[in-house]
């Protein structure tokens, strides 16, 4: 039993209270409501895959919606993933109620069309109504490619400092072979979210 | 556990290979014109009133807490149910596409928490307030109540919904009791849009697998 208690993998801690303590169930993760966007081949589901040790293996274009609980240790995210493809985006505000933040996925390396694209996309985000007040994780993916642009590079060019001021974000670089780094960059938009609970509630 | 609609010409992946003996149900499903059961009489809706073509594609269980896909089906893809159509048009009975019969191992209904996921496809039009609610019984008892709005579909879509699914609490007892009675533990799903019902399919459950 110390053994078990020893560990901080949390999982493995819940099955110990279930088998050995009978002291019935830890109370449960928070859950929290995303969405998920940015434009198609920017590596949304692939991401969100890894992250629940699935294989980012056979994954094609979603062409809808893509609905995940990613699980980690101190918190449920339900993460509705959309399709980024251009004639998939103009339905992406119509999931956009009851949002609690928004993850934001762009390719470092795209061409400088794609960019300019994911710019305005980002920019229309960050100012529609229903998620303007909203913490955003924004994922510069694909690091790993050598065309890849920097993350100082990344935020001057979608002015995340004159545009984003007052609103709460987190800019980071990430690709598929870094998982790791990429629960990092969660766990930081978890605290995000953790800290808008304790914030009285306005209309 | 979520059940889904699948025609009778799905296939299957074999069987998943799961480490973990306690999760390693192995699962066979019957197409419904091989069941001797004909159970048209029983459901809310008729196929036709489905007018946004919603059609349920794949279905997936992982066990979360080792992340083993247990059990995976999908139905082929249009081309090959053409073909197939073209042949055996006559034998495809009125419930056909609307139940599918399920069987488990015992160390099934051992699983604690398991991801469910579903894939559907949507037709032409625009499917607003999509809403699921699915039932789970043993003979009379309800087991599981299951309630998940997928809100509004894009159209011409294919989406993906995973729900981590925590199994009821189930006695010793009343364990046994599902194995022993193979086929008495049902669902009913019902699928709503705009709160007016537009599908109603049905499975049943056997947990005497591999016995």
């Amino acid at each position: 039993m110390s053994a078990c208690f020893g560990k901080a993998e949390r999982s493995l801690k819940d099955q110990c209270f279930r088998a050995l303590c009978c002291k019935g169930p830890p109370p449960p993760r928070p859950e929290y409501d995303l969405v998920c966007i940015g434009l198609t081949g920017s590596g949304k589901t692939s991401l969100l895959s890894q992250l629940c040790s699935e294989s980012a293996e056979n994954i094609v274009s979603t062409t809808g919606f893509s609905i995940k609980a990613v699980p980690f240790q101190n918190a449920i995210l339900n993460v509705k993933e959309l399709g980024g493809a251009d004639n998939i985006r103009k339905y992406w505000s119509r999931y956009y109620q009851g949002s609690q933040g928004v993850i934001f996925v762009l390719d470092s390396a795209s061409s400088e069309d794609d960019l300019e694209t994911a710019r305005n996309e980002l920019h229309s985000a960050l100012q529609h109504p229903q998620l303007c007040t909203l913490p955003f994780l924004i994922l510069a993916n694909h690091q790993d490619k050598p065309a890849a642009r920097s993350v100082q590079e990344i935020k001057k060019y979608f002015e995340l400092e004159p545009l984003a001021r007052g609103k709460r974000w987190i800019l980071k670089p990430c690709s598929l072979d870094d998982m790791e780094a990429v629960k990092d960059s969660f766990s930081l938009l978890i605290n995000l979210l953790e800290e808008r609970d304790f914030e009285p509630s306005r209309m | 556990m979520t059940a889904t609609n699948l025609c009778c010409r799905t296939e299957w992946s074999k069987p998943a290979n799961a480490p973990c003996e306690r999760s390693s149900p192995v699962v066979q499903t019957r197409p419904a014109s091989s069941s001797g059961k004909c159970r048209g009489d029983d459901y809310l809706c008729k196929p036709e009133d489905n007018i946004y073509n919603i059609d349920f594609t794949r279905f997936k269980i992982r066990d979360l807490e080792t992340g083993t896909v247990l059990f995976e089906i999908a139905k082929p893809s249009a081309s090959e149910q053409d073909e197939e159509d073209e042949d055996d048009n006559s034998e495809l009975d009125a419930s056909a596409g609307r139940f599918v019969r399920y069987q488990f191992t015992p160390a099934f209904l051992r699983l604690r928490t398991v991801g469910a996921t579903v894939e559907f496809t949507v037709g032409e039009k625009p499917v607003s307030n999509f809403r699921m609610i699915e039932r789970h019984y043993f003979r009379d008892r309800l087991l599981k109540n299951f309630d998940f709005d997928f809100g509004f579909c894009i159209p011409s879509s294919r989406n993906t919904c995973e729900h981590i699914y925590e199994f009821p609490q189930l006695s010793e007892d009343l364990i046994r009791l599902m194995v022993e009675n193979p086929y008495e533990t049902r669902s009913d799903s019902f699928y709503f849009v705009d709160n007016k019902l537009i599908m109603h399919n049905k499975a049943d459950y056997a947990y005497n697998g591999g016995q």
